[in-house]
């Protein structure tokens, strides 16, 4: 297991030891320096760590997250990941290469399935547009950089903020989510057929996928 | 804390490493110590931006314990760049100390 992997489950495990209104306090700071993708992860966890010790020790001593993280949590937020070494460069890259391998094997995995089943039912093969196949995987990768990015903003702006105002950064979140989904969607059902035809078999496309999802992994693992 | 002037800061930096100086403490134990010596408004989350500033500067460094009271803790010790960088602050402070708390002392008066 990784160090920081460790250090993520042990930071769930001790954080069921604090009260109702400071896990809240401290989840918000928590979830604040996890979605900002500029900090280095092990150095984030580390402080993390260090100030959910901290919480517990002064609620042992009758004092709450509030005497230990201030009244302005989000600019003591701010202050810590300023002080933060950055991910690097590299890693960054590598997890979005990774993530975006992992994406396209889903995509080849579905259609390899999906045309075997057809097969069962039609001797006709299954044709694709590789013109067409282009813009819906393109359209389907932007669509989900945008959603992740939008998502995490959205997160973001409503850690330290009123249950009610909280709300309504989940209902944007979720309407968000919902108007990509539905572009997919318009993209893949209503796109004409361009480029080059071609006919392959459904195994291609698992292979395809298989393929994918290992240089995935070795990507992901090569980012730690 | 986020208008929290430049002064103040260089400060704090140099009361934390003081204190480290002293004895490798974990966060809450030094905390502890700079309210005990009457510091209470520079207490307990404030000491974290100012920890990870130092350690970046090289000036301190974390290293894992078991403390006293059983569970690992991150515990914090003085590196040699930190001792002469310490040095250097305390001797300037020194110098300017006095005369500022006087000059100061009369502005409000």
């Amino acid at each position: 297991m990784r160090a920081t992997d460790t250090l993520i489950a042990q930071n769930n495990e001790k954080r069921a030891g604090l009260t109702k209104d400071n896990m809240k306090m401290y989840e918000d700071l928590l979830l604040y320096v996890r979605t900002d993708l500029r900090v280095d992860e092990q150095a984030g966890e580390e402080v993390l760590m260090d100030i959910l010790d901290h919480l517990l020790d002064a609620q042992e001593n009758g004092r709450t997250a509030e005497h230990v993280l201030g009244n302005h949590p989000q600019e003591f937020a701010d202050e810590l990941i300023e002080q933060l070494p950055s991910e690097k460069k590299r890693n960054v890259t590598l997890f979005v290469l990774s993530q975006l391998a992992g994406l396209l094997g889903w995509f080849a995995v579905t259609y390899g399935v999906l045309q075997l089943i057809i097969g069962f039912f039609t001797e006709q093969p299954m044709e694709i547009s590789l013109g067409s196949i282009a813009m819906i995987l393109l359209t389907s990768v932007v669509c989900t950089i945008v959603g992740v990015v939008t998502l995490f903003k959205i997160m973001r702006s409503s850690l330290f903020k009123t249950k009610k105002k909280a709300r309504i950064q989940y209902w944007k979140a979720g309407l968000l989510g919902a108007a990509l989904f539905s572009a997919i969607l318009v993209v893949v059902l209503y796109i004409p057929q361009f480029g080059p035809v071609v006919s392959l078999p459904w195994w291609t496309f698992v292979t395809t996928a298989l393929v994918l999802f290992v240089i995935a992994t070795l990507l992901g693992k090569r980012a730690k | 804390m986020a208008t929290r002037s430049q002064l103040l800061k260089g400060v704090l930096d140099a009361c934390v490493m003081a204190v480290v100086e002293a004895e490798p403490v974990y966060g809450y134990e030094l905390s502890q110590k700079l309210q005990k010596m009457g510091l209470p408004d520079i207490s307990d989350g404030t000491i974290y931006p100012v920890l990870l500033r130092l350690q970046k500067n090289g000036f301190i460094r974390g290293e894992m314990r078991p403390s006293q009271s059983g569970p690992n803790r991150k515990y914090y010790f003085l590196t040699d760049t930190g001792k002469e960088e310490l040095e250097q602050i305390a001797d300037e402070w020194q110098l300017i100390a006095v005369p500022v708390s006087e000059l100061l002392k009369r502005s409000e008066g």
